[in-house]
């Protein structure tokens, strides 16, 4: 690296697009194996052995293909949680290294792609220590109190990055985000009890600081969502991410659907077929300039409570820049501290699988689930003519795949593309926002928390209350 | 839940009795460490066990939506109540013993025996008119209307007790300054 | 200072022959009345009005034999009380209706709380032994929701509000026992009689 003006910039950006490149790879490769591996389990559990079940005779195959079924879900989170906590662990290190300019692990394996692999195993293998006057009990149970939640808290939202598969369809419950919402108020339990049990001033101290930071985040976190169930009107997951099929203005950070009639009246003006502009218009928005402010005010409430959610998540799931319980410069790494081995990794895992299905609620809620940002009236997939020629060649190959072998579900396939794509980028932003915010002061935090977030969301809260009135939602 | 019928009439054995004994071996201990356990803090996270258990209770009855907010509303509740224990709690006093003397000791124990087995006994001398109805399984939408239309006046005592609460609390603890208010006002 | 917040077990292990043998004997006794053979036992031993009422008989055997091990030096006492807590009410509902299984079950947290109300020293367990309580009267009224009232299910929203009150206080509950701690700086019960004459 020269020092000297204007050769630096170049050096610079030549060298980080070699690093960037072989970020993508790494990603690309690692999201590939991945999702190849969990929808493998997933189908040979769900699909293929039901299939064999039914054509064999013995008495418990109807039974037995139904267990494989229920078992389908659980199955296929607890094979996504692990490799996906590898991968995010190498992704964060690594795009860490590209914000500042270092290169990250490049050892083990090709471009270092698997070094987090060989640190699960170096964990595993690690001793497992129980720290002298530690509570044994409580500090066995809490990694699992601390993980158990994000297994279960995962559940319901198979169904809605799925586009409702059949598989996914049995924990597609009725009360959705409100039992996300519930699971996720569990891990502090978790914590406070491996900061108290670990016999530990500074656990003790971190247990105590991530109490009180997951209760005053918690109730943004929740009324942000709330206020976003109040526009659709139901709680189940699926229902939310049905509503906001068809393109960028119907998503729930537009307005939480008070853009679908001018998204509906824009396909009627482009296709020149169905109802006039004026009169769908009239339809969704029937009080004239009454109705466009509080169309206006809702797209406005909407963007902020996105932003609420994304802090109040953050503080839940304590990482930077609300890292205060395992500050480690001030608290060795916190409530954590004394733990080692495997349920070091339990916390570990969970750490990673909480930012995964934040990022994940986030992107059910407000980004439109697995629907294409481009409105249907501009996308050209759904222009038959556009694709129809590369179906047709195809079409031998994918009628077995689709219809005989059910390995892909068209529907699903592109629905978990996009949740894929979405969920990882706000992954890589808060790996951004780690990147570039130091951290809070345990004061500033109570006090953001208490004396902003919390008088944003209700006033919002009732913005919305009162501005969904003048709108006619998802008619 | 319909699936317990289900497994009911296919596994010839009561799926639901069975569910709640496996919720009552769990509850009913960690009920007792509450009151026994030497260490108050733990006591705490036993008492969350209890409501976790009693969570469990709430989903076999078809109550989702109370089993979550309890599960919210008390995890949170109880680790507060934890953290101020911990505060406050004086290790010295704690290892002088749990409990009080023994007579007002052996005096509450036969007043809860008594009370226990004199509602055990009007339980089963009652002939309950029980309801072969079936529940609506879209219980939640059910308790939302009720809440805003039979019983919006309570709701709203509900709401105004809340915040009569929340305030006395800040005031009751605000005394001093260097007190940590945010933790008590968590608490609604 | 975290040591002495964190004192565990300092006290010699209890020995685990008395805890284990009551347990067998519980464990047996309410497997043999389950299983319907201990009826004939007693039908055949003679003590008819036993056999009429052989959930009483064990409910009275369990508890007689939990005062004799838990009397026993060196037994872990909490162990010998929760397995005859689950034992007995095992026994007292086998053979009953679901509603009933339910209502003892809150019956037996609600007395459990009660106990703890009474004999506790610390306030901020006797807050939580109420806690207790109202959890088991929310037990309850769900239940009645599910098996006598179920189209208007009044019972949850009945403990809705219960909730509310519980949370209520909770808060004021916790803000008494601060002030109290600041004035004498502890939170004994037995230290509270400032009202006494």
């Amino acid at each position: 690296m020269k020092i000297d003006g204007t050769v630096v910039r170049g050096d610079h950006f030549s060298g980080n697009i070699a690093e960037i490149r072989k970020f993508a790879v790494m990603s690309l490769s690692w999201l590939t194996v991945i999702f190849v591996a969990v929808w493998g389990v997933c189908w040979a559990l769900g699909i293929f052995i039901p299939m064999c079940l039914a054509n064999s005779s013995f008495d418990f195959a109807a039974i037995l293909s139904e267990v494989c079924k229920a078992l389908t879900p659980i199955a296929a989170v607890l094979v996504f949680i692990p490799i996906n906590a590898m991968f995010m662990v190498l992704m964060e290190r690594r795009a860490l290294a590209l914000f500042t300019r270092r290169n990250g692990p490049n050892r083990v394996g090709p471009d270092g792609a698997l070094q987090t692999a060989a640190d699960a195993v170096k964990l595993l293998l690690k001793e497992d220590i129980t720290p002298t006057g530690a509570d044994a009990l409580m500090f066995t149970l809490a990694p699992i109190i601390f993980f158990a939640p994000s297994i279960f808290g995962a559940l319901p939202l198979l169904a809605a990055v799925t586009n409702n598969h059949k598989l996914f369809q049995i924990v597609d419950l009725p009360t959705g985000i409100f039992y996300v919402l519930a699971a996720s108020s569990v891990p502090v339990v978790g914590i406070v009890m491996g900061g108290w049990a670990s016999n530990n001033k500074y656990s003790l101290m971190g247990g105590l600081r991530s109490a009180a930071q997951a209760i005053s985040y918690e109730i943004p976190l929740v009324l942000s969502l709330v206020t976003i169930c109040l526009l659709a009107g139901t709680l189940d997951v699926v229902s939310i991410a049905y509503q906001q099929s068809g393109g960028l203005l119907n998503w729930n950070i537009l307005g939480g659907g008070a853009l679908i009639g001018l998204n509906k009246a824009i396909a009627a003006l482009v296709s020149s077929s169905g109802a006039p502009f004026a009169e769908v218009m009239n339809a969704y928005y029937p009080y004239g300039w009454l109705s466009f402010v509080g169309a206006a005010v809702l797209c406005m409430c909407t963007v902020i409570l996105f932003g609420v959610y994304l802090i109040g998540a953050c503080a839940e799931i304590n990482r930077i820049p609300f890292d205060l319980p395992e500050a480690e410069s001030e608290l060795v790494s916190g409530y954590n501290t004394e733990y080692s081995g495997i349920k070091f990794a339990i916390f570990f895992l969970a750490e990673f699988t909480n930012l995964f299905i934040v990022s994940t609620i986030a992107v059910v809620m407000f980004l439109g689930s697995g629907d294409c940002p481009l409105p249907t009236w501009l996308n050209p997939l759904s222009y038959p003519a556009v694709y129809e020629p590369l179906a047709k060649a195809l079409s031998p190959v994918l009628s077995v795949l689709i219809n005989d072998l059910h390995l892909i579900n068209p529907p699903t396939f592109w629905a978990a593309l996009w949740v894929i794509f979405k969920t990882y980028s706000l992954i890589f932003f808060a790996i951004l926002v780690r990147g570039t915010l130091p951290r809070f002061r345990i004061d500033q935090l109570m006090d953001f928390g208490w004396k902003r977030l919390i008088p944003i969301t209700l006033v919002i809260f009732v913005l919305v209350a009162f501005a969904r009135g003048v709108i006619n939602f998802h008619v | 839940m319909e699936q317990f019928e289900l497994l009911t009439n296919w596994a010839q054995v009561n799926v639901e009795a069975f569910v709640l004994y496996a919720l009552a071996i769990i509850a009913i201990p960690c009920a007792f460490c509450v009151l026994f356990d030497r260490a108050i803090i733990r006591s705490g996270f036993f008492l969350i066990g209890v409501f976790g258990a009693v969570c469990g209770l709430f989903l076999i009855l078809q109550a989702q939506f109370l089993a979550l907010a309890q599960l919210m509303i008390y995890t949170v509740g109880i680790t507060l109540v934890v953290v101020i224990a911990l505060m406050l709690t004086n290790p010295r006093l704690e290892k002088e013993g749990v409990a009080v003397e023994g007579r007002e000791r052996f005096s509450g124990l036969v007043i809860a025996t008594v009370f226990f087995l004199t509602i055990y006994c009007a339980l089963r001398s009652e002939s309950w008119p029980l309801s072969s109805l079936r529940m609506n399984p879209e219980n939640v939408k059910q308790i939302g209307a009720a809440l805003i239309t039979t019983y919006a006046l309570p709701f709203e005592f509900a709401s105004v007790l809340l915040l009569a609460a929340l305030m006395g609390a800040i005031l009751l603890a605000k005394a001093e300054p260097k007190n940590d208010v945010s933790k008590i006002a968590g608490e609604n | 200072m975290v040591d002495q917040i964190m004192h565990t077990g300092n006290k010699p292990a209890p020995t685990l022959a008395t805890t284990l043998a009551f347990a067998i004997v519980a464990i047996s006794i309410t497997v043999a009345f389950a299983s319907g053979q201990l009826v004939t036992l007693l039908l055949n031993l003679g003590l008819n009005t036993f056999a009429a009422y052989p959930e009483i008989f064990v409910f009275l055997v369990i508890a007689v034999l939990a005062t004799i091990a838990s009397a026993m030096p060196n037994s872990n006492r909490l162990a010998i009380v929760s397995i005859a807590g689950v034992m007995g009410y095992i026994a007292l509902t086998y053979n009953q209706d679901m509603l009933i299984k339910y209502l003892s079950l809150a019956a037996l947290l609600f007395s459990i709380g009660m106990y703890g109300m009474v004999v506790s020293r610390n306030a901020v367990r006797v807050l939580m032994s109420i806690e207790l309580m109202l959890n088991a009267v929310n037990l309850n009224l769900v239940a009645f929701a599910r098996y006598v009232d179920p189209v208007h299910i009044r019972g949850q929203i009945f403990a809705i509000f219960i909730l509310t009150v519980a949370a209520a206080e909770a808060a004021v509950g916790l803000a008494i026992v601060l002030a109290i701690y600041r004035n004498t700086s502890t939170v004994d019960m037995e230290k509270f009689n400032l009202l006494k004459w």
